[in-house]
């Protein structure tokens, strides 16, 4: 969806968590884990608005470098100019403890097994095993 | 009259818990500052969730094709359970702070109670939670569990039964010692999901609201069912007194607190137009499933912002409280030694009276 032709500038990033603003920085190129697939924003993207699901965002260029954040469940605003993510988690991937995740991985299948016959629980129980599953794929990613 | 000697040990004894009352003062300020510094770095975050639920909100209908309300968060039911959540703080030596929140609480209460609602109580806080339990009894809630098709699929479901018409239905003691944004998530989740299921049908925050120093006031604040996003519903609001403010004020400025309410940062300012720009945003999703992530959060963020608030104006307390505090251990610093020195210039003068008189009989 972005026009390659016009990819001459630098997208603004900026990262956002309850507790602080994580990143303001500029990239070339960003990947970000929307609902429905990963996505990458480059500048002059057309304006989106979307869900972000557990998953990597991932910075390419500019003054950030290659940076890779964990986040779990967020919401993406993508401008020509400017990408800005709202993550209500933001983690660095050396600062994942994995073993608190494989623990969290156990609470899925806990909640899987005991949703009984609510559709509901048993997308909460995905979700929670899902984004165990991401945090650990993300940890283990960082030494690529 | 008491002699020089207990006066002097009188007075280092005041020395002492001067000093302690002005470094738990400078403690109390470099906490505030801290809190306040957490809140404001809280609010970028707050104002883009509030800004992509309106944004969504105006772009879509909020009645399905068959007039259903798309979230049941946005539900009106007639109030007759009510959820209200007390905020006050965990240690003491915070001045009236504890007992303001704890008296509009209960006020609330009784009100309610006298409209014929039940009211069940979620304190957080030590100070809230000691208090509540005291008077009233705890909730209980009783698991079932029902199994169908040999075993094949279980029924899980958790009952609530009503024994008082004030009940307390959980505690939240470790909460505000580091404020982690996850621990809010999960009481956030457990009230929503009550909500949810109709076991309460309006949800209120008792708290105190805190701008700056000299600009707080003791709220009760509307939760749920959300009526306006991104503004706050207060019902019942009580300012600082004139001399509350003043004695605040004083304390701000031995401790070096400045008394406005900080600047907005550049990056907040942005953040407001989060989502807004005049483009038409292609919606990835589905509005009614946006809205079913979204409106949890924002509750989220609506109960993380009361405790920061809370915590701020905890410290603000507790640093205005040890400030009069030095200063009356000062007034009687002053009052014991004049009655040292009158004490010792009295014995001194008994003294000279009694040698000139020995000479005299002479």
């Amino acid at each position: 969806m972005a026009e390659t032709t016009t990819n001459t500038g630098l997208l603004a990033v900026r990262l956002v968590t309850p507790d602080r603003v994580l990143l303001d920085a500029t990239a070339e190129a960003v990947e970000l884990p929307s609902m429905s697939g990963y996505l990458e924003a480059l500048y002059g993207a057309a304006p989106l608005l979307a869900e972000l699901g557990a998953g990597e965002v991932r910075l390419h260029g500019g003054s950030a470098g290659e940076q890779r954040f964990f986040v779990a469940w967020g919401f993406v605003e993508v401008l020509p100019e400017r990408v800005t993510i709202l993550a209500e988690t933001a983690l660095h991937p050396n600062e994942i403890d994995v073993a608190e995740a494989q623990l969290e991985l156990q609470e899925g299948d806990k909640l899987w097994n005991e949703a009984g016959d609510d559709g509901g629980k048993y997308d909460e129980a995905n979700a929670v095993t899902r984004q165990a599953e991401e945090k650990i794929s993300s940890a283990e990613g960082k030494s690529s | 009259m008491a002699n020089v000697l207990d006066l002097r040990r009188r007075i280092r004894s005041v020395k002492n818990t001067r000093q302690i009352t002005k470094a738990m003062k400078m403690v109390s300020a470099a906490k505030l500052r801290r809190a306040q510094e957490r809140a404001m770095l809280a609010r970028p975050y707050a104002h883009m969730l509030t800004n992509v639920l309106d944004s969504l909100v105006r772009r879509t209908d909020l009645y399905g094709e068959e007039g259903n309300i798309l979230h049941p968060l946005l539900v009106e039911r007639e109030e007759k359970n009510v959820l209200v959540v007390v905020v006050a703080g965990d240690k003491g030596f915070a001045g009236a702070f504890n007992s303001n929140i704890t008296k509009a609480a209960q006020g609330f209460i009784d009100s309610r109670r006298a409209a014929g609602q039940s009211v069940d109580v979620e304190p957080v806080g030590r100070k809230a939670r000691d208090l509540f339990r005291k008077r009233y009894p705890t909730a209980v809630y009783e698991k079932t569990e029902e199994h169908y098709d040999n075993d094949l699929a279980t029924h899980y479901e958790t009952l609530r039964h009503r024994s008082a018409p004030v009940e307390v239905t959980g505690e939240h003691q470790t909460l505000l010692l580091k404020l982690e944004f996850d621990e809010v998530t999960a009481m956030s989740h457990s009230i929503v999901e009550r909500y949810e299921s109709a076991e309460i049908d309006s949800v209120y925050v008792v708290y105190n609201e805190f701008k700056s120093v000299i600009s707080q006031r003791l709220v009760v604040e509307k939760l749920l069912p959300i009526r306006k996003l991104g503004s706050h519903e207060i019902t019942a609001a009580e300012e600082m007194t004139e001399e509350e403010k003043e004695a605040a004020g004083r304390a701000a400025q031995t401790a070096g607190v400045s008394l406005t309410e900080p600047e907005e940062s550049e990056f907040e300012a942005e953040a407001r137009k989060f989502g807004t720009a005049e483009v038409d945003y292609i919606f990835d999703q589905a509005p009614y499933r946006l809205f079913r992530h979204l409106m949890p959060r924002y509750v989220t963020t609506q109960i993380f912002h009361a405790l920061l608030e809370s915590v701020a104006a905890e410290h603000a307390a507790r640093m205005t409280a040890m400030d009069s505090a030095t200063n009356n251990a000062g007034d009687m610093i002053d009052a014991l030694s004049l009655t040292m020195n009158r004490v010792r210039q009295a014995a001194i003068t008994k003294e000279i009276i009694e040698i000139v008189s020995g000479a005299a009989a002479l």
